[in-house]
């Protein structure tokens, strides 16, 4: 039974460690921040415009897919549904508060975190077992500088315009879906004008800078953490992975409770 | 007087990692320990096989592990007390050429060689490819310096490695295993670009380098050769 207990302890104990490890290695990536050198930021900058590259504009096709076949799908149900009970008036309803508040940052997300954020932990991990993060630091170069922050502000900038591509996206192919079902354009736009405030838009944002925040911190943390054996590669892309989506759903519930209160 | 480098019984297995952990130095060994003095302007080889601590005395210079017992000194400065963004200042006073090469994989060669200019320097971006062109024309490596490492052979990657320890053109080098692999004449080529030979102040600079052997062709060529045996430092030629 003691050893069970003292099993159990040291599980908790290295649970400990690991979340006290991420919790210190986000705060200095954030405030790193206010130490990168002038100069550094012209190299950061060209970290940055790459990762802009690969995350935004390489992953609007998949968002736009995403998004499109989504809303066209939950769109048609609702309307032939609501449809039959005369209800067609919540399809505006329906489209803002599911799709653009809930639905568009959180599948937005997911796919930033399944596309990027692997890609983030892979090369990450393989910098570190290359000995380039070590180079770095002997040329003077602060890691948090070079690998970290491009990233971070990367992942972020992406997550937040790649949610207003989804929710863009979302209520154009939701027209096409109401107008094949016999609703037309004007009395569609006008429910989700009549709907859509400045709150939702900035919801929305707020929950892709967080979540953009996430996908650029935890695959970098885990790569990062990643030493000199080849074999740990893997099992920290999957630990970054599982992680990231796990935080983005536990952050998008904590949003409904706190927007919900 | 002191010189570039400086080890005072540096005990080479028990260095710690660096970490922020609190960390009190001054412990006491009963062995003497690593001892060595590098002065201005000479080339100094330490050797030793794999367990003779040699392959830490780099890791020692660059502050990446902790001195718990004795001390180093780089330019008269205690690396121990030095925080983490001062030892990556001191580290651009530095050049380092790692064990295998450390070049960035995702950036050709001419670019693995500007990076700690653009990053750690106020110079002018036609100064910085001014001076990366002078690198690349010293080792040879202009032809290829539009290759990324995984398509460069181990010489050219080891130049370029060599080109980036030299940007900032630093009073003291130091060089880890810099020869394996490479031909008798690559090295006194390697050696001769380390020291500074092209420049107007010939051989101005300070190097030090560690591994397991030397070329013999390069015997004539240093100052002074060490054989580091079990953590303590044997004059084996002068």
């Amino acid at each position: 039974m003691r050893r069970i207990i003292a099993s159990f302890g040291r599980r908790l104990a290295r649970w400990f460690a690991r979340v006290g490890a991420l919790a210190r290695f986000c705060f200095e990536a954030v405030a790193a921040f206010r130490t990168l050198p002038g100069a550094g930021r012209r190299v950061s900058g060209r970290v940055l415009a790459n990762q802009l590259r690969f995350t935004a504009l390489e992953g609007t096709g998949l968002i736009v897919l995403l998004s499109g076949i989504l809303s066209f799908l939950v769109i048609s149900s609702a309307v032939r549904q609501l449809g039959s009970v005369g209800a067609t008036d919540l399809i505006g309803q329906l489209m803002v508060v599911v799709i653009v508040r809930e639905l568009g940052p959180l599948l937005t997300a997911l796919a930033v975190a399944g596309r990027s954020g692997t890609a983030i932990a892979a090369e990450l991990a393989t910098n570190s077992v290359m000995g380039e993060v070590r180079a770095l630091e002997a040329m003077g170069i602060e890691p948090l500088h070079y690998l970290v922050l491009p990233r971070l502000t990367g992942c972020i900038g992406s997550v937040m315009m790649l949610t207003v591509v989804f929710d863009g996206v979302a209520i154009l192919a939701g027209q096409l879906a109401a107008g094949s079902n016999g609703m037309s354009a004007p009395q569609y736009y006008s429910g989700v004008l009549a709907t859509l405030t400045t709150g939702d838009i900035v919801l929305s944002l707020a929950k892709g800078l967080l979540f953009g925040a996430l996908i650029g911190l935890l695959p970098s943390f885990q790569g990062l953490s990643v030493k000199q054996d080849p074999t740990e590669i893997p099992r920290a892309v999957i630990r970054a992975t599982v992680g990231s989506i796990a935080m983005i759903f536990v952050t998008a519930a904590v949003f409904v409770l706190i927007t919900g209160a | 007087m002191s010189h570039p480098l400086e080890f005072e019984g540096v005990a080479l297995g028990r260095l710690r990692r660096r970490t922020l952990a609190p960390f009190e130095s001054g412990e006491q060994s009963g062995d003497p320990g690593f001892w060595l003095n590098v002065p201005e302007g000479q080339v100094v080889v330490a050797l030793g096989d794999e367990s003779s601590g040699v392959g830490t005395l780099g890791s020692v210079i660059l502050g990446f592990s902790l001195v718990p017992i004795g001390s180093c000194r780089v330019f008269g400065v205690d690396l121990s007390t030095l925080g983490r963004r001062e030892l990556l200042s001191y580290r651009r006073r530095i050049g380092y050429l790692p064990i295998g090469d450390g070049l960035l994989h995702n950036l050709s060669l001419r670019d693995n060689v500007r990076l700690p200019l653009r990053y750690g320097s106020n110079l002018h971006l036609s100064e910085i490819e001014e001076r990366t062109d002078r690198i690349l024309d010293l080792l040879r490596l202009t032809r290829f310096s539009g290759l990324r490492p995984a398509d460069a052979n181990e010489e050219e990657r080891r130049r370029a490695a060599l080109g980036r320890a030299l940007a900032f053109d630093p009073k003291l080098l130091v060089l880890e295993e810099p020869f394996s692999g490479m031909t008798d004449r690559s090295s006194a080529e390697l050696l001769y670009a380390a020291r500074g030979d092209e420049g107007p102040q010939r051989g101005h600079r300070t190097v030090f380098i560690t591994g397991q052997s030397l070329p013999g062709r390069l015997v004539s060529d240093i100052d002074r050769e060490i054989m580091v045996v079990r953590g303590q430092a044997i004059e084996a030629t002068t």
